[in-house]
């Protein structure tokens, strides 16, 4: 009995608390606005296709399409979804018909991926971050707060703490177990090897480096630097532990009460995700954006609006 | 929505998350991430040769009617990365990525509960047909079309190097391989045809 007090009291106080109305409102319109270039890079192959050419038959159908029957692209209808996509993710940012818009777009990400990895069936995985934060700022009252919805409906009350904390709580505990499964898959499929300084960082290294060939003077045409790290497995195994300490270690910063802490560890990811895509063009650069779940936003909006924003709306002076 | 439905959601949502991880399930939006968790060491490293000439050229392709003609990205309407995937990996058999992570070290209740023998792969795709089914419904072909398209033709190069002279710097020691792949339409196939992919 005490036991499941104890549980509750845990699971109470790491939901439903440390969030404001406010935080959760400001989160939606920060991780809206960092869509909104996400999206872009993520479907640009797309967008360069001919919207009134051939209608492409799947080679290998993403599993919702092969269930819905969908076996080939429309050009034209990808061009229309990503317009769709674009101005629901601004309605979202402005909080307008809020619950609606992150619908929209999960609709969309859902069409527009689909297409993306059918046509060679190559399946990413850059979007499962972004659409369980949508999904769980679907289910939330985030329209609630900084929205024309507050405004036009005339909501004056806010949201209360638990109501803003448990979507924010549950995205970054999502994020946090991300990287603990990412852990979790590789000692699965090759065992502790995988970290080793001789592993599959090394292979990646090396693969990466000369898959744009050498000149004559036998040097890499490209990512020189990943050859040179590819030549010593002893930083290679460092690496690797710095890998693994931080993929497993992940979770701590749900404990972290310390901003600047956090900040840290943060930069620190982001440092990470920027050296694998340079060094082996591993592509998550842009997912760094969903950190914002991290952090509690009205601070930092406040500073944006009283010290950075007055910036740019004093504007172009008229020289004359 | 009370605190209490709340946790009612939360409790299904993580044992959702959490099952896909223990049972490798990983169809959009669930993973159980598994992105370069792949790793068998080898002896050789080897990267494709990126022809540029050759992808913008295309699939050569023999028709029912005995003409030859070139299949290229631009025909199809398809992106160019994912061309280059179909011409130097797909048509050559070659898995993409998340097919071989699904299929590696899966565990006995894995096996199990997806109905798999022991050496039987979680992913098993026939890509000969799909390449012909994909490229002549693309083109509006039918079967008995005198265009149909009943041969596919590629070729690319690779460099192979031997791993522990990559590591000793030394990138000259390299053999170029060629390789070539000629598909045939298989006439049972018709069969198939009316049902597509799914």
């Amino acid at each position: 009995m005490a036991f499941c007090k104890s549980i509750n009291r845990i699971w109470n106080q790491f939901f439903f608390t440390g969030f404001s109305g406010a935080s959760l409102g400001l989160l939606r319109m920060y991780i809206g606005i960092g869509l909104l270039f996400f999206h872009t890079y993520q479907f640009a192959t797309v967008l360069t296709l001919n919207p009134i050419g051939a209608m492409y038959y799947f080679v290998e159908p993403i599993c919702y399409f092969k269930l819905l029957g969908i076996q080939y692209h429309i050009p034209a209808l990808s061009f229309v979804m990503y317009i769709i996509l674009m101005y629901a993710t601004v309605l979202m940012i402005a909080g307008k018909n809020t619950r609606t818009s992150i619908l929209v777009i999960i609709l969309c990400i859902f069409y527009l991926k689909g297409v993306r990895d059918s046509f060679s069936g190559d399946v990413h995985h850059r979007y499962i971050i972004p659409m369980q934060i949508l999904f769980l700022f679907l289910l939330s009252k985030c329209g609630e707060v900084h929205s024309r919805d507050a405004r036009q409906r005339h909501i004056h009350e806010g949201i209360q703490e638990w109501e803003a904390s448990w979507p924010i709580k549950t995205m970054q505990l999502y994020v946090a177990l991300f990287y603990i499964w990412s852990v979790i898959a590789k000692v699965r499929v090759s065992g502790w090897v995988w970290f080793a300084g001789e592993g599959r960082i090394q292979e990646v290294l090396i693969k990466r480096s000369v898959r744009w060939g050498v000149t004559d003077q036998g040097e890499v045409v490209k990512n020189g630097l990943s050859f040179e790290l590819a030549q010593h497995p002893d930083l290679i195994q460092f690496f690797g532990i710095l890998v693994l300490a931080f993929e497993l270690g992940f979770p701590l910063l749900l404990l972290i009460k310390s901003v600047k802490l956090r900040l840290a560890f943060i930069l620190g990811v982001t440092a990470f995700h920027i050296s694998t895509f340079v060094l082996m063009d591993v592509n998550f650069l842009l997912i760094p954006f969903v950190y914002l779940i991290f952090f509690d936003l009205v601070p930092i909006h406040q500073w944006l609006k009283s010290r950075a924003w007055p910036l740019f709306r004093r504007g172009p002076s008229i020289a004359g | 929505m009370s605190k209490r439905t709340i946790t009612l959601i939360l409790i299904v949502y993580l044992t959702i998350i959490w099952g896909a991880v223990i049972f490798r399930i990983d169809y959009f939006p669930l993973t159980w991430v598994p992105m370069y968790s792949v790793y068998e060491p080898s002896e050789t490293i080897s990267t494709s040769i990126k022809d540029k000439a050759a992808i913008k050229k295309g699939f050569r392709v023999t028709h029912r009617d005995g003409s030859i003609s070139y299949v290229s990205y631009k025909d199809l309407n398809m992106p160019k990365p994912n061309f280059g995937r179909l011409y130097s990996a797909i048509i050559f058999g070659h898995d993409p990525p998340k097919h071989k992570q699904g299929n590696t070290s899966l565990g006995s209740i894995n096996r199990w509960i997806r109905g798999l023998d022991d050496h039987e792969r979680n992913f098993s795709v026939d890509w000969e047909w799909r390449m012909f089914w994909t490229i002549n419904k693309t083109l509006r072909f039918e079967p008995g079309d005198p265009k149909f398209i009943t041969r596919i033709e590629s070729s690319h190069q690779k460099r192979v190097y031997k791993k522990a002279d990559l590591l000793k710097g030394e990138t000259r020691k390299v053999e170029i391989q060629t390789n070539t792949v000629v598909i045939d339409w298989q006439d049972q196939w018709v069969e198939r045809w009316n049902h597509g992919l799914l």
